[in-house]
């Protein structure tokens, strides 16, 4: 048998040589649910909780909640650790993960957006198997029975109460950290990674300033399109792209103008579980650089990247082009018509949206010089996710996309 | 039972590409901007490859023991490193599966992965010249 081509294939259609798809975590969504969070994690196993978040999200008095919730269902809450920043690091991760020992925890609760939980991911892996965080990097590494061969040995047990509608690292087993030594991002996925359990309540989004909904939403919306594009795409992944997509069109724009839209909140918070996945595309492998040299936010990279890309794609062959006209049906547009004409729809659709929520446009905007393009390319060239786009970019491909997005 | 009998043989091919890649004047340059060493770690038979890219150094390439330091270490089985230079093995997948396992920054090794693919049919010329057609039908 001819094995699949081994770059560049296309695999977006027909029965494809291998799929995985797994989803580890039980999720519950709905209202008033920080008040039972005790009562839903102590079914996880947990006894005596450390609590992980920052000081935005401690100062709005959300922790407080959760902590109440925690003991009213007879947990201990044994410590709380607000110090994670914007961009999260390894240091960072070891040092949470040393005083959750220090406090005597057997479980972790991230409250927070993605930085938060990736760093309460990592913390738990290093606190339950020891070593450091940067030792940690790798995919599928993490400590395994039977040799390394057999079942991977679990992580203390952990929970996530995201408060952003984005990342989806509440239903993930990747985590992303930097290192700020050698100025990279290291990236870590496993099984074990997926948290136990996440609560989705539209009342850890209250205090969400409506310019980071926009942007944790058009994050959400990227992996929606991204992920039903990829070379990783499957039957399994689509029908969460496609429920992801219509809840994203339904709510977003709306959570986004009135941030008191409960309804909006909380079913953008469902739609970014649902979307999230790590099959992607160049749009991510263009936004990770643009976050790790220019500090430009990870959802605003995507928001202003994704139109150019799509384009880009769509020129790459009817079956690259079919898989936007799902999506377009979805939101309304006219599916039929040339290939490019079916992305260039798209793409306006997206930019629409981006202006519509008041976000930045053009990366030129957000601290991207000209001068930069060339690093970016090559760190783009350089993202695994580069290997999951349905149309193969040269280096010169990126250069062009990241001109057209500046 | 295993492509390969014993070291020397993972060496004798897989190990003699990674070093006509070292010294390939187009090719070489290529590979050393990814800026790192990597170790390959291969199972049936145990043997060890260890690859220095380097911008504005020399390729160096160990078979077996080796004093350099690896960033990144990729662990297999060597029948999956040799039916990824017949061009068979999907990385993503393999990955996915844990067929290939990769520690350290696996984002410096998947950049090379593009660059490989015009060395798939040297791979299989190599094995041709050796009269080791057996090989070939991975
Ligand atoms: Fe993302």
């Amino acid at each position: 048998m001819e094995a699949a081509p081994q770059f560049g294939a296309r695999q977006l259609s027909g029965f494809k040589d291998f799929c995985q798809f797994a989803h580890g975590t039980r999720v519950i969504a709905g209202r008033d649910l920080l008040s039972s969070a005790g009562f839903e994690f102590a079914k996880e196993g947990a006894h005596r909780v450390f609590v992980v978040t920052d000081q935005v999200i401690r100062a709005t008095g959300l922790v407080d909640k959760v902590e109440a919730g925690l003991m009213d269902g007879g947990l201990e809450v044994v410590g709380i650790f607000d110090e994670v920043p914007q961009d999260s690091s390894t240091e960072v991760c070891d040092r949470c993960a040393e005083q959750a020992r220090a406090a005597g925890a057997d479980a972790f609760l991230a409250v927070g957006g993605g930085s938060v939980i990736d760093t309460t991911k990592v913390a738990d892996s290093v606190f339950t198997h020891g070593g450091s965080a940067r030792e940690s990097e790798g995919f599928y590494l993490m400590p395994r029975a039977d040799d390394g061969m057999g079942a991977p040995l679990p992580i203390a047990p952990l929970a996530a109460i995201p408060t952003t509608a984005g990342t989806g690292s509440e239903v993930s087993m990747g985590a992303v950290v930097k290192d700020h030594e050698n100025k990279v991002k290291l990236e870590i996925a496993d099984f074990p990674l997926f948290p136990r359990l996440a609560i989705l309540d539209p009342e850890s989004t209250a205090t969400l300033p409506a310019a980071i909904a926009a942007a944790t939403g058009m994050d959400a919306l990227t992996h929606a399109v991204e992920g039903y594009v990829s070379l990783d795409a499957n039957p399994y992944q689509d029908g969460r792209s496609l429920v992801a997509l219509r809840m994203i069109r339904d709510n977003l724009e709306r959570a986004v103008e009135d941030t008191s839209d409960e309804e909006a909140r909380g079913n953008m918070l469902i739609a970014a579980s649902l979307a999230i996945t790590i099959g992607l595309g160049s749009t991510h492998s263009m936004s990770h650089p643009c976050g790790a040299r220019f500090g430009v936010p990870h959802g605003v990279a995507n928001a202003i990247n994704l139109p150019h890309v799509i384009r880009f794609n769509a020129g790459g062959g009817a079956d690259i082009a079919d898989r936007y006209r799902d999506l377009n049906e979805v939101l309304g547009l006219e599916s039929g018509g040339s290939d490019s004409a079916v992305g260039d729809r798209l793409a306006t659709h997206v930019e629409g949206m981006i202006e519509r929520m008041g976000l930045p446009t053009r990366l030129s905007q957000v601290g991207v010089p000209e001068e930069g393009i060339p690093a970016l390319a090559d760190g783009a060239m350089g993202d695994g996710l580069t290997l999951l786009n349905p149309r193969e970019p040269t280096e010169e491909d990126y250069v062009e996309l990241f001109r057209r997005a500046l | 039972m295993p492509y390969f009998k014993d070291a020397d043989e993972v060496y004798r091919f897989i190990g003699r590409l990674f070093q006509d890649l070292s010294d390939d004047e187009e090719l070489g340059p290529k590979f050393r901007k990814a800026d790192t060493t990597v170790q390959y770690q291969y199972r049936n038979p145990e043997s060890q490859i260890t690859v220095k890219m380097r911008e504005g150094e020399e390729g160096q390439v160990d078979l077996g023991e080796t004093d350099m330091e690896p960033e990144v270490v990729m662990t297999m089985e060597a029948d999956t490193a040799h039916r990824f230079w017949l061009g068979k093995v999907n990385v993503t997948v393999a990955l996915a599966r844990g067929q290939m396992k990769a520690k350290g920054p696996v984002a410096k090794i998947l950049k090379l992965v593009p660059l490989v693919k015009p060395v798939f049919p040297r791979y299989r010329q190599m094995l041709e010249e050796a009269g080791r057609q057996d090989l070939q039908e991975a």
